[in-house]
């Protein structure tokens, strides 16, 4: 639900707040993977966002129930990316469509150029759930 | 593929394609890019990503493996280096 706070002086949803919404959708479909940051950090890895984009097609307003659609391409290069689309709950109008891309570093900030081990594997069964979807 | 591994003129001319090809540069020609110049930053100014995509073009091309940065920072100094490193892996792995 878009909140009081999450809107500006035009009553619409401050597009800033898209990118903290997206963040919702990320953290859901890395937790089922254990892919959560602290996860990640386990292995050895962390993985900042270094480009995002972000189109809007529609104002959400402060009330408004909104879905964020959330999924993972597969991968031709070492790096994550999301694909997110902001639906209004009641209609599935489309509100807003973003992308992010994460590299892959070593905890020691080293970027790695391959992935390997347990990263890959959780990354692939990531990769897979969101194709059959 | 062996014959222009082995031949350093050819293998420099061949990766400033790949790498034109495989980024997309459409400001530079092959021939505008120098042997010794730096590739990353000051130089062609490519950028992490760009190193992703060309460690992936060199693993398909000649099954030279780029593992991470720190190796990726000594092979991607430049062309001449880049050459050096594939010709090295290359023929270790031959």
């Amino acid at each position: 639900m878009v909140r009081f706070n999450e809107v500006d002086q035009w009553g619409m949803a401050w597009y800033g707040h898209y990118m903290a919404w997206f963040e919702v959708g990320r953290m859901a479909l890395l937790g089922r993977f254990d892919l959560m940051p602290g996860q990640m950090v386990d292995l050895g890895y962390i993985a900042p966002v270094i480009a995002l984009k972000c189109d809007f097609k529609h104002a959400a307003a402060c009330g408004d129930k909104i879905i964020i659609r959330t999924t993972v391409v597969k991968p031709k290069i070492a790096a994550l990316t999301f694909n997110f689309e902001v639906l209004l709950k009641e209609d599935r109008t489309l509100l807003a469509r973003g992308e992010t891309t994460q590299v892959l570093l070593t905890t020691g900030r080293k970027m790695i150029y391959r992935l390997s081990g347990e990263l890959e594997k959780r990354i692939n069964s990531l990769v897979n759930f969101c194709q059959q979807e | 593929m062996k014959e222009i591994v082995n031949n350093s003129e050819e293998l420099c001319k061949y990766l400033k394609k790949m790498i034109i090809d495989t980024l997309k540069l459409e400001e530079i020609t092959a021939e505008e890019i120098k042997d010794d110049a730096p590739l990353f930053k000051e130089g062609l100014g490519l950028d992490s990503i760009d190193a992703l995509e060309l460690v992936v073009a060199i693993e398909n091309i000649f099954n030279v493996i780029i593992e991470d940065e720190d190796v990726g920072k000594r092979a991607f100094a430049s062309v001449n280096t880049l050459a050096r490193f594939i010709q090295e892996e290359y023929n270790q792995g031959k």
